[in-house]
């Protein structure tokens, strides 16, 4: 993914950065590449998530080495920190998390700016496609590794004519901490 | 100056796109096919014309030649992909001014072919690319504007 965060954002360790035309154009070219395998965009769409679910646990780690954050005390805290801290680092543009529900169990992610997405003009025959669905298989992926079991839906999309990007997270369940080890060991 | 009609030709001089920007019959638009594809020609000549050893080519080619109504002019990309202006205006044409608008074109282009969606070669059809076109244009002024898609 796109390392680094924006200049003289806050905790923002030196990492890694490449170009973002060539992340782009990648990113493109895999997306249009499941298309033509798969020819059921229902099909891309959970591929996408689902390589992106690969990609956040991975990517959970790095980030909680990396980022110079404390322990999260709710849910609230945690969709905070993927907005303002996680994707700046990865994808060096940051969200705001609006919307919540009243039982603060959901939020949305809202994102104006998306470098996956530039260029992009979803031709009509892939109106159903959720072009940038890697990314809600990443947040839940990585939210899942801190015991944190989300669902993650697009509701908005700029590539569909609405205003901005926005990323549905809904809380499912809370886990608490387990250990592969037992009390006796 | 206003700009009567832009083009762009691919490498093959396979016409990928063809807009005029004023309202325009089926026969008007024949025309401007038709002083499109003559102006290849001129391209071609002016190309082979310049080209010494160890020259490089200039994007803009300049005035490629005047017909009755139009002033043709011509930008070449580094792939081969041509643009074709037609300005149709007696007043003088500052070259200048006309360079800045080819370049637009040409990173608009760029840009419309980086679209993933987008199949390399063929017709450029989006809405975007033509509402950029539009703005790119509208820099000069001119008498109406019109909605005319590719035509063949």
């Amino acid at each position: 993914m796109l390392r680094g965060g924006p200049p003289g954002a806050r905790n923002a360790p030196s990492l890694e950065q490449i170009n973002a035309e060539v992340f782009t154009l990648t990113y493109g070219s895999i997306v249009r590449q499941l298309i033509s395998d798969f020819e059921d965009i229902e099909e891309v769409n959970k591929q996408l998530e689902q390589m992106g679910y690969n990609m956040g646990i991975r990517l959970v780690d790095e980030f909680l080495a990396k980022a110079k954050i404390t322990r999260c005390s709710s849910f609230k805290d945690t969709a905070e920190v993927v907005a303002k801290q996680a994707l700046p680092m990865f994808l060096n543009v940051s969200a705001n998390v609006a919307n919540w529900s009243p039982d603060q169990t959901e939020c949305s992610l809202i994102l104006t700016d998306n470098p996956l997405a530039d260029f992009v003009e979803l031709p009509e025959e892939h109106r159903d496609l959720k072009y940038c669905n890697v990314l809600a298989g990443v947040v839940r992926g990585a939210l899942e590794m801190v015991n944190m079991e989300v669902e993650c839906r697009w509701v908005g999309d700029m590539l569909k004519g609405d205003d901005c990007y926005e990323l549905r997270v809904k809380l499912k369940e809370h886990r608490d901490e387990k250990f592969p080890y037992k009390d006796d060991d | 100056m206003t700009i009567a009609c832009v083009a762009f030709i691919g490498p093959q001089n396979n016409p990928m796109y063809l807009r005029s920007l004023e309202p325009a019959s089926d026969d008007q638009y024949m025309k401007l096919h038709y002083v499109v594809h003559c102006s290849l020609d001129a391209v071609e000549e002016k190309v082979l014309l310049k080209r010494g050893p160890g020259d490089v080519q200039e994007s803009y080619l300049g005035l490629l030649y005047p017909t009755e109504d139009y002033r043709v002019y011509g930008y070449l990309t580094n792939t081969h992909v041509k643009i074709i202006v037609l300005l149709d205006d007696e007043a003088p044409v500052k070259d200048d001014l006309v360079m800045r608008v080819m370049k637009r074109l040409h990173n608009l282009y760029v840009d419309t072919t980086s679209n993933p969606f987008h199949k390399f070669g063929m017709p450029i059809s989006s809405p975007r690319f033509d509402a950029a076109l539009e703005s790119i244009v509208s820099v000069y002024p001119r008498p109406g504007g019109s909605v005319g898609g590719f035509k063949t």
